[in-house]
């Protein structure tokens, strides 16, 4: 398969089942919304490093939040409930409670696992919180010195989440491969129910399990794709690729990875770009397989 | 099975008739036959249901009750499921101790609508009377939840004992309102009638259209209330009342109180922007 003279490989991309909650940040503007999500999901690039992922998945506008402000909606993904459970508590309470202006909101309402983040977070009031149900849900007013800060008590989780869908790609220059990985961003922006949560939503250092010299590792440097070491060790690149970025998505769900992998992909198809693959572990750990040639030809599977 | 089951007053009522129990979740399992001999309440005599109205329709959740029903009281009452449409003016205790689905009154209401209702939502086109959302005579908890919606103006003591549960009244309100709440919330879009929260322990007033606050609350600042704003919002989108930008996201004065009691109920006065 050849997307405008790009090699899409006869490969797939394995991917987990996470958990994931959804927050609604709405704020007085949209720049104290975006100051809180970015902080939310600060350091949450890898669960394996980060204990959980994190990033923006889209800005709302007012119509769309449940206080008619600028909002932004973040996707949190971990590998167990506990967990996410915890990782809420510790960025709603580190970043959102102590950023002026906002509210913070379940973006899953209509799920029926929920954890009691907001429950946990309302003792900072001291017993000055007060409670307030509106359309069913119950919200705690925190007092603060600027006002009151507003948090909804449950959020929902998904428990059928996916992490570390990728695609990687291979391009004859450094340049070529951060253009090609920039437009895969900004058309995957665009999908909802899926985030990006590298840097920019692009990764430059891909990495295998485990390492070949130092055991206690996790995870080391993916060398078969490295293109200094194309001589010294097993590479995987061909002849001509110079460089390599690889996209990481976590996903609500399978067609929303499906979509968002489809779209990157036929924008990553550009000039100087000279094949698309994707990581995987064999096929043997992660349940979900996203099949690069059978996503841009039919739309996809799992 | 039909669509929806209609009840129509087959002529006017010379005393009052109590429908305590003819609700939609009971309904909804029964035949025309079955829902004409249910029982009603004449003073102390027992007689049918189709005694006095004419019914078409069985086995729907879905109910709709028409003509002068200013003395059938009871309407809804103990409801805890399925959909009332009560077309006219009807009487006392509409929707009181109901606990789950919705009433949508297309007129005005006697006294002691949504009485110790603890679920589902009351919704009035026109007016109340006294004690809406209150509690029963003697009971130490008036509304323990659901939502009540009056287009129009209320009389006393709406919201008093309130325990949970929101309370909206677009016009005024009478005297007491929200005496003695424990906790829930009273929205007033017009002017809010004497002694308000008198008693009160917990419990928000949100007061849009004027209030003389009572001198046992203190003024504690003025600020944007955060859950005003979702409260508005939810209101004007669920219900689509028209409430301006100014009062949803404005700023309100923040009164605590009542002194006499917990302390720790509060008066929300719109500042105006």
């Amino acid at each position: 398969v050849n997307r405008r003279g790009v090699l899409i490989e006869d490969t797939f991309a394995e991917a987990f089942t996470m958990r994931a909650a959804r927050i609604v940040v709405t704020a007085k503007n949209d720049r104290w919304a975006r100051e809180a999500a970015l902080k939310f999901s600060g350091f949450a690039t890898s669960v394996i490093a980060c204990k959980c992922e994190a990033a923006i998945e889209r800005t709302l506008t007012p119509a769309e939040t449940p206080d008619a402000r600028p909002g932004v909606s973040i996707l949190l993904f971990t590998m167990d409930t506990d967990s996410l459970g915890k990782r809420l508590i510790e960025r709603i309470g580190q970043t959102i409670l102590t950023c002026p202006t906002t509210s913070c909101f379940d973006g899953l309402p209509e799920s029926t696992v929920r954890v009691p983040a907001g429950r946990a977070l309302r003792v900072f009031g001291d017993k000055f919180q007060i409670s307030k149900v509106v359309a069913g849900q119950r919200y705690w007013r925190v007092p603060v010195m600027e006002g009151e800060f507003l948090l909804q008590e449950t959020f929902g989780i998904e428990k059928q989440g996916i992490g570390g869908g990728n695609f990687l790609i291979l391009a004859e220059d450094a340049d070529s491969a951060l253009a090609a990985a920039e437009a895969a961003v900004a058309a995957i922006a665009a999908v909802p129910g899926v985030i990006l949560p590298f840097p920019g939503g692009i990764a430059r250092s891909g990495s295998k399990i485990g390492s070949r010299s130092y055991t206690s590792l996790v995870a080391s440097t993916n060398d078969a794709y490295c293109p200094t070491l194309r001589l010294t060790t097993a590479s995987a690149l061909q002849e001509g690729v110079n460089s390599v970025l690889e996209l990481v998505l976590d996903g609500l769900d399978a067609a929303a990875m499906n979509t968002a992998m489809r779209v990157g992909i036929d924008a990553a198809c550009r000039p100087g770009v000279r094949s698309i693959t994707a990581g995987n572990y064999g096929g043997h750990l992660g349940p979900h397989h996203f099949h690069l040639r059978q996503i841009m030809t039919e739309g996809g599977a799992s | 099975v039909s669509d929806a089951v209609a009840l129509a007053l087959r002529a006017p009522l010379q005393a009052a008739i109590e429908l305590d129990g003819i609700t939609a979740d009971r309904i909804a399992g029964l035949a025309e036959l079955e829902i004409a001999s249910l029982p009603v309440w004449v003073g102390a005599r027992q007689a049918e249901l189709g005694e006095f109205f004419s019914v078409r329709g069985g086995r729907s959740a879905r109910v709709r009750v028409e003509g002068a029903l200013t003395n059938v009281h009871g309407l809804g009452a103990g409801m805890a499921g399925g959909e009332m449409h009560i077309d006219g003016d009807a009487g006392r205790r509409v929707a009181s101790r109901m606990t789950g689905g919705s009433v949508e009154v297309h007129g005005s209401v006697g006294d002691e609508a949504g009485m110790a209702m603890a679920g589902g939502t009351l919704r009035i086109t026109g007016y109340a009377g006294d004690r809406v959302g209150a509690a029963e005579a003697g009971a130490s908890k008036g509304m323990t939840g659901g939502e009540i919606i009056v287009g129009g103006s209320v009389g006393s003591e709406a919201a008093a004992r309130a325990r949970r549960g929101l309370v909206v009244v677009a016009g005024d309100t009478g005297d007491y309102a929200a005496r003695a709440m424990i906790a829930g919330t009273l929205v007033v879009l017009g002017r809010t009638g004497g002694e308000p929260g008198r008693a009160s322990k917990r419990g928000s007033i949100i007061a849009v259209g004027g209030i003389v606050v009572p001198i046992t609350y203190w003024h504690a600042c003025t600020f944007e209330p955060p859950h005003v704003r979702l409260i508005m919002t939810y209101l004007r989108r669920r219900y689509g009342l028209a409430i301006d930008d100014r009062v949803a996201g404005g700023r309100y004065r923040r009164h605590c109180g009542e002194a006499g009691a917990h302390g720790r109920g509060e008066i929300l006065e719109w500042a105006g922007q």
